[in-house]
């Protein structure tokens, strides 16, 4: 239902305005991409496969699938207003094709310091420093970050978002932006019930994803769905995300945001608990001398579900992560790229038989070429030690290492 | 932050001409680089001003970028914003000496923007964030620009003056390097000044293709 409303709204603008303008305007841009993947997956245990850091972790195995293809439509509907939408394929997706982001941006011209400009639709609230790229890819791994993986997984902004900035002639601006937005209430399932997780699966807009060890889950809460569907308004209250950003083109770039999606813990509506979820996250990134990048991400958060038992909620569980990227350009079209993640969660309630405990780290290694302006070859190894104490709940070692090997081909239009 | 020492080679030629005394320059890093478009005036203490005249300037959009990267204009002149390009440009500037926008589609627009206040206007593009160009307006007698090589020529009477040195990318107050020099007939000063530059600023040109943003 929201999949059709969105598109519905963004394409119809889009063409319509596309047709008034036909003679001004080069109207639509389609533009989009490929990703082929063979991967590799190692496990210290062959069991691992709902609490594994990875999408096919927990057991040694070869794949060879399309990961992912995405297009993109955009529109100039005048002056100020575009428009943007994302349809996807996605590999395991639950949906084979659905839309990622459908978006409207307002963006009216300044001649004085002071700018406003505003998104209204569904999209990603700004987080993320280093998926940059066409469809949310990054340029610089294939894996995304726990934080960014999570952000991608379970959130999405489904409302309006508006920015107030002040520019400097030098092009230094700080802005300030705050967004409301429905339908995120269930963000926070998944760090909570599985843990963090390092892929780059974007959810779409009707997705949901099957919740790990679904049996337990339901023992403890029977009205809760086997799946988690993350885009879902439970209890018609809307949420909220503020911060600020503060930038130097192509040098520096700062940013702080507070999220609260004000969720009811205590109302469940088909099968799908609200999830009280607040977090703060920050992000630094410094283009430094020798063509070397440096991107910092963090984030610190809670999130609660289910009534009160004793004096907490019945989940009740703060997560944090923090990323470190280094990457330098060796030759035009040659990337290198190392990260450092460390992740964790720790559990507050009283409720023993759900230990949502985890502490991890992880290392990304990837090396790519951008060919033939539209072609890009990725060799990347991601390895991860993690100790979370659900995995005994299947009998299964705590702490497990896991190795994920990849060769993506990627194609960019 | 590093920063690149650069280093600005000032060769001064004066050939004795009874009126007018020819002073030549190259601009250049400590690298052998020339520096491209840096903006050059002299202030002399003659209260005789010469005559300027007026001209219609250009500033195209090509390949989305600003070409002139920097035009120095005299104060009073205008400029048109041709545009080359198969798509729209939005150009405008908030300094305040002279805001302004302007809707371009394709080819000529109607009228061009005058300029009247001397100061630098920066110019950008609602439409794409990365370019960035500047009008360099001035008072100044006698101004000039570097050429692809650094070089460039001022044809000045004999006197004093205050020679400026100006680029968006010089590291130092306002981007200029200002030293006095003493023209006559008899002197042949070549002058070395060093200043640093920054390592980091923007070009002004569309992103990298391997930044899998798509450049329209």
């Amino acid at each position: 239902m929201k999949t059709k409303i969105w598109f519905v709204i963004v394409t119809s603008a889009i063409f319509f305005a596309s047709a008034l303008h036909a003679d001004d305007f080069h109207n639509i841009q389609v533009h989009g991409e490929a990703d082929f993947r063979y991967i590799h997956t190692n496990s210290d245990s062959q069991n691992n496969t709902d609490f594994s850091k990875f999408w096919d972790g927990g057991a040694n195995q070869d794949l060879f699938h399309v990961n992912e293809a995405a297009l993109t439509l955009q529109g100039r509907l005048n002056w100020s207003w575009t428009g943007s939408i994302t349809a996807k394929y996605g590999y395991d997706a639950k949906n084979p094709v659905d839309i990622s982001e459908a978006v409207l941006f307002f963006k009216p011209v300044s001649t004085s310091p002071w700018r406003i400009n505003a998104r209204l639709g569904s999209f990603f609230a700004p987080i993320s420093l280093e998926n940059t790229g066409t469809a949310w890819t990054s340029p610089y791994t294939l894996t995304s970050s726990a934080i960014n993986s999570w952000v991608g997984e379970e959130l999405k902004t489904f409302g309006g978002e508006a920015t107030v900035g002040y520019h400097l002639e030098n092009g230094d601006h700080v802005d300030f932006f705050g967004a409301g937005f429905g339908n995120n209430d269930t963000a926070g399932t998944l760090l909570a019930f599985r843990g963090w997780r390092l892929h780059d699966y974007e959810a779409t807009i009707s997705d949901g994803f099957k919740l790990p060890n679904p049996t337990h889950i339901q023992n403890i809460f029977p009205k809760q769905a086997l799946t988690t569907q993350p885009f879902t308004e439970v209890d018609g209250r809307a949420g909220y995300y503020a911060g600020f950003n503060m930038e130097r083109p192509d040098v520096l770039k700062f940013r702080v945001l507070y999220y609260d999606n004000r969720a009811n813990p205590t109302i469940v509506e088909n099968g799908q608990y609200g999830w009280h979820t607040r977090f703060g996250s920050a992000g630094l990134k410094f283009v430094l001398p020798f063509e070397l990048t440096f991107i910092e991400q963090s984030m610190l958060g809670n999130t609660q579900m289910g009534g009160l038992v004793g004096t907490h909620a019945a989940v009740d569980v703060n997560f944090w992560a923090h990323s470190f990227l280094l990457s330098k350009k060796i030759i035009e079209g040659h990337r290198f790229s190392v990260r450092y993640d460390i992740f964790g969660t720790h559990k507050n309630d009283e409720l023993v038989q759900n230990p949502n405990e985890e502490n991890g780290s992880a290392w990304t290694v990837n090396y790519n070429w951008f060919f033939l302006k539209h072609h890009q070859l990725n060799f990347e190894v991601t390895t991860t030690n993690s100790n979370v104490t659900m995995r005994s709940l299947q009998n299964i070692n705590p702490t497990q290492n896991e190795t994920l090997w990849q060769i993506g081909y990627r194609v960019f239009f | 932050m590093l920063k690149n020492l650069w280093h600005f080679v000032l060769l001064s030629i004066f050939s004795c001409n009874v009126s007018s005394l020819t002073l030549q320059g190259t601009v250049t890093t400590t690298d052998g680089e020339p520096v491209f478009e840096a903006v050059i005036t002299a202030v002399g203490t003659a209260k005789n001003k010469p005559s300027l005249t007026t001209s219609l300037r250009t500033i195209d959009q090509r390949n989305r970028e600003f070409v002139s990267h920097i035009l120095a204009i005299h104060a009073g002149e205008s400029v048109i914003f041709p545009n080359s390009d198969n798509i729209q440009h939005h150009v405008y500037s908030f300094s305040p000496t002279n805001s302004f926008e302007i809707q371009l589609y394709k080819g000529m627009p109607a009228k061009p923007i005058s300029f009247d206040k001397a100061g630098i206007v920066v110019l950008g593009c609602n439409i794409h964030d990365w370019m960035v160009g500047y009008v360099y307006v001035t008072d100044a007698p006698y101004f000039t620009q570097t050429d692809a090589k650094g070089a460039w020529t001022l044809n000045l009477p004999a006197d004093d003056y205050t020679l400026t040195l100006w680029h968006p990318n010089l590291d130092s107050t306002n981007n200029v390097q200002i030293q006095q020099i003493k023209l006559n007939a008899e002197k042949t000063a070549p002058l070395e000044q060093k200043v640093t530059l920054k390592t980091t600023s923007r070009t002004g040109k569309p992103p990298a293709e391997d930044s899998q943003n798509p450049v329209y």
